[in-house]
């Protein structure tokens, strides 16, 4: 083919000129260490990019969520573990008020202790975090949960969630009514208005000691006392007033309870004895409530209110205290699980966004020492074809 | 005689090819010029009684050595890499700025759902309520400075089309004028004027790249030029101008392509060459952009806000429009506009207006929660007027919860057994919601749905965050950060491919204007070669005169 000067020419510029080009791309590409200078260069790679940035954003948004919920409830644990402490120290101070061969003295003593160990316990409810939120007044973050020892409780049910997963939410709160607030149960003596002036006392209440159903005492003339819940029966005959009776031994369905009735006893005396429930009552009014008992010394099975099932009612109490320990611990663990699987996946993610975003340097330079060749040979070539003239030998 | 006019025919047949090598040597850069060639032909013989002596040498014309076929071919490949090229840069362009770190919605969605999970974790946080408003405003500006950058390259080509249509209309009228003097001067007997043929094909060859032409060659040697589909642009000796003219069907307004003196739009019409590919951009990358944008831009508006009306501010109110302009049906909402609407950390709904109590006799594991409120946006508080409060009262014995709200009373079956955790939606008369029950409730268990205004309930801030993933777009198959990366994908492939087919144009242009040149271009060594063997002829006629001067002498001094 015949060629022209003008192609020669091009031909030798065109090539210098794309060694040029291809040579400042590599550069460019070692500069930045980024395989993609433009999303032009590869659009698949470049939205792949996109979307695993996306992805791991997103992750680390879980995780920085995880952090904060591990945050908020080991500080909800860390003062629930206090709760435990003083409801545990008055259960003590309780069995040892309880305790017959205390005087009224010593059981105020006594009571003082408990009032201040409820104070303490008032204040635990009342728990303010670093931001000035109450912890245990649900959604009504700004409301005091329990204004004082009597109140009832003024926040709400409301539980914050958190995502620290695609579609896994955890809750980073308990109100208070779920936690300081458990049902009271108190042992009830009726008088059913018998002939006689007569009492029933309750003089012992053991371990198995639930009155279900209503358990009826009546006495008969001359010497019969008859115990009843409707479905078991027993007879104690004879009895005599200021006789204990212990229930339990009677038979094995009647509660752990040991009785007197006392006074002149006649035919047609009967009692009831029953077991209230009063729902969600505070823990700071029931502990009240005992230490009041304590100061009146009216702490007998007897007196009213009947403080007799106060350990009953604490154990209640720490049992559902307990209880939110136990579903706090169980959510650290679902975050601390979740967090495992969102670092899992992100150091994955991170590893395939490398893969795809960064140069492999290596390749890159020794592409570039190619390409530098192939320009210096391009040059070189241009410089002798252009010599090449047979006007140098006219 | 004769061999002295030989002689001299000779030495001036020499001199013309030794005068057309030298306009070869002296054009061997010029653009467009085709090498010309010398046709030598035998003078007619004398006939001398029984046989013809030959009489020598003429220049039977003088040669351009052109190849039409090739030259359209040229043109051809010329218009569709300048089309390529021109699209490739500015889809390009575009594609980098949608893409680039610090214009990109991306990290802008980014950075405002963090901020909006930020409140999720801390609903009574002054600090982290205004930090979404702050991201608010950061991502709004990326909404805004991309559609005024999508403007800006808009308005780059509208200048580009303005400064090619002049010099296209420069081009036209050279051709036009070229065609005046080449049809003067090829109406004489000297042959065609080589020269201006190939200033004209060279004009017409510089046309070709801003927009894609044919011609047709007309019987006295003239050219006439045809743009689109079948617009003149030159006929014969008269040019025709290509104007600008403002269409304002768009927004903002920008420029079309008019013809003649009545400026008719032909923009549809026009293809190839630098022009076509910036119409092209126009059409398939900056509108595609910018009304993907807007999409974009009013659906973030539609769905922020809907959350925020259907939530309890700070202060205890319903939330009002965080973005604007509205209502986007009216205003004209989109990326150019789009703006935060509340100035007030405060006033960001992170709280659900309705909220549950359970009975304090309630002694099951049964519980009740709002998953969402049916009513449609704004909401008005209370949401529960005086006793509207819904109760549910679970009955055991037939497995079910009466609702009852004033004096309205339905029944939802529930089996603690197979219901757990399945949502079920209260319609009108009742307040429109969908609850979620779960767990074994008592007999006699009640729960009150009624208002909340409480700082600390977040659901509402976890439901502009979870705005994130949820797909709001394309018929709920998109994501807003999907529908964008869509975007970004679009605009780089079609780069990506505009970029290849300019290459391929590239390869064939080069070869094709390489087998042009091997018709058409002069090479030095041949000309040089030339110029010695016309040298060479010169000087030998030269011998002719010099005998025919030495026998006429020996003749002279014979008598």
């Amino acid at each position: 083919m015949r060629i022209s000067t003008g192609q020669i020419f091009q031909q030798g510029l065109a090539a210098m000129l794309n060694q040029q080009s291809a040579l400042l791309k590599t550069q460019q590409q070692i500069a930045s260490g980024q395989k993609l200078a433009s999303p032009s260069d590869d659009p698949v790679a470049a939205v792949q990019i996109l979307n695993f940035e996306r992805e791991s954003n997103l992750l680390g948004q879980y995780l920085s969520n995880a952090e904060t919920t591990t945050s908020k409830l080991s500080m909800e644990e860390g003062v629930l573990k206090g709760v435990t402490n003083v409801l545990q120290r008055i259960r003590e101070l309780a069995v040892q008020g309880l305790n017959d061969t205390n005087t009224q003295s010593d059981r105020s003593d006594i009571a003082q202790e408990v009032l201040a160990l409820n104070d303490e316990l008032l204040a635990l409810a009342n728990t303010k975090d670093a931001s000035g939120n109450y912890l245990f007044s649900g959604f009504s973050s700004n409301t005091q949960p329990y204004t004082s020892i009597g109140a009832s409780y003024s926040g709400d049910e409301g539980q914050r969630n958190i995502q620290v997963g695609p579609d896994v939410l955890v809750e980073t709160n308990d109100p208070g009514s779920a936690i300081f607030e458990a049902e009271r149960t108190q042992t009830v003596v009726t008088d059913n208005v018998g002939p006689s002036s007569s009492s029933l006392n309750v003089t012992s209440i053991g371990v198995n000691n639930i009155i279900s159903p209503a358990v009826t005492i009546s006495f008969a003339a001359p010497d019969t006392l008859t115990i009843s819940d409707g479905t078991n029966n027993a007879v104690v005959t004879p009895y005599i007033a200021g006789q204990s009776v212990v229930l339990s031994e009677l038979n094995t369905n009647f509660p752990d309870l040991t009785l007197q009735l006392e006074g002149s006893l006649a035919n047609g005396d009967s009692y009831t004895l029953e077991r209230q429930t009063t729902p969600r009552n505070t823990v700071f009014s029931t502990v009240n409530d005992f230490a009041n008992a304590l100061i009146s010394d009216t702490v007998g099975s007897n007196d009213s209110p009947n403080n007799g099932d106060f350990l009953t009612n604490m154990t209640s109490v720490l049992e559902t205290v307990i209880d939110t320990q136990a579903k706090i611990g169980a959510r650290i663990n679902v975050v601390e699980q979740q967090a495992i699987i969102s670092e899992d996946l992100s150091l994955s993610v991170k590893e395939t966004l490398l893969s795809l975003q960064d140069l492999d340097l290596a390749e890159a330079i020794s592409r570039l020492s190619l390409q530098s060749t192939a320009l210096q040979a391009a040059q070189q070539t241009f410089v002798r074809v252009q010599g090449l003239n047979l006007f140098n030998f006219l | 005689m004769s061999l002295l006019t030989t002689g001299v025919s000779a030495l001036n047949t020499s001199q013309a090819s030794l005068a057309t090598t030298g306009h070869n040597i002296s054009n061997v850069n010029t653009d467009g010029y085709s090498r010309q060639r010398v046709n030598q032909a035998t003078l007619l013989p004398n006939f001398e009684g029984r046989h013809y002596v030959g009489s020598g040498v003429t220049v039977g014309g003088i040669e351009r050595l052109y190849d039409e076929f090739l030259s359209s071919q040229v043109r051809t490949f010329t218009s569709q890499q300048a089309q390529h090229e021109a699209f490739a840069t500015a889809a390009g362009q575009i594609s980098n700025l949608l893409a680039s770190s610090s214009s990109s919605l991306a990290s802008g969605f980014e950075s405002f759902f963090n901020a909006a999970n930020g409140v999720a974790n801390d609903p009574t946080s002054i600090a982290a309520r205004q930090v979404v408003l702050s991201e608010g405003e950061s991502l709004t500006n990326r909404f805004r400075a991309l559609d005024n950058q999508l403007t800006q390259i808009d308005s780059q080509l509208d200048s580009g089309l303005a400064t090619a249509l002049e010099e296209i209309n420069v081009l036209a009228r050279g051709i036009a004028e070229l065609n005046i003097a080449i049809v003067e001067l090829s109406s004489g007997p000297g042959g065609r004027p080589n020269d201006l043929l190939d200033q004209r094909d060279e004009l017409i060859n510089r046309l070709s790249a801003f927009v894609s032409v044919s011609t047709i060659e007309e019987d006295r040697g003239s050219v006439s030029v045809f743009v689109g589909n079948g617009q003149a642009l030159v006929v014969g000796f008269t040019q025709i101008d290509l104007n600008t003219i403002q269409d304002n069907s768009m927004n903002p307004p920008r420029l079309a392509i008019g013809y003649g003196t009545n400026s008719i739009d032909i923009t549809a019409q026009i293809s190839g060459g630098s022009l076509g590919g910036a119409l092209q951009v126009r059409g398939d990358v900056i509108d595609s952009a910018r009304a993907e944008l807007n999409t974009l831009a009013t659906s973030l508006i539609d769905s922020a806000n809907t959350i925020q009306q259907q939530g309890v501010t700070l202060d205890g109110n319903i939330g009002s429009n965080f973005f604007g302009p509205v209502p986007p049906a009216t205003a004209v909402a989109g990326a150019g506009t789009i703006f935060v609407a509340i100035t007030d950390p405060r006033d960001i709904a992170a709280a659900f207006p309705a909220a549950v109590t359970t009975s304090l006799t309630a002694t099951g594991t049964g519980s009740l929660e709002i998953r969402s409120i049916g009513a449609a946006p704004p909401l008005t508080l209370p949401l529960f007027g005086v006793g509207a409060d819904i109760q549910l009262t679970f009955d055991a014995a037939n497995n079910q919860y009466m609702v009852n709200s004033g004096t309205n009373s339905t029944i939802i079956a529930y089996d603690p057994t197979v219901d757990s955790g399945k949502t079920f939606s209260l319609t009108a008369p009742f307040a429109e919601l969908t609850i979620e029950l779960s767990g074994v409730p008592a007999d006699t268990d009640q729960f009150t749905i009624g208002n909340n205004t409480a700082a600390g309930d977040n659901r509402n801030a976890l439901a502009l965050a979870n705005l994130q993933t949820e797909k709001v777009l394309a018929g709920g198959t998109q994501s807003l950060s999907d529908a964008y990366a869509i975007l970004i994908a679009d605009v780089a492939t079609r780069t990506n491919r505009a970029d290849i087919n300019r290459q391929t144009q590239q390869g064939l242009l080069e070869q094709t204007q390489a087998q042009f040149d091997s018709v058409s271009g002069v090479n030095l060594d041949e000309e040089a070669a030339n110029l010695i063997r016309y040298q060479q002829a010169y000087q030998a006629a030269s011998q002719i005169i010099t005998v025919s001067n030495t026998i006429f002498n020996s003749l002279l001094q014979a008598i």
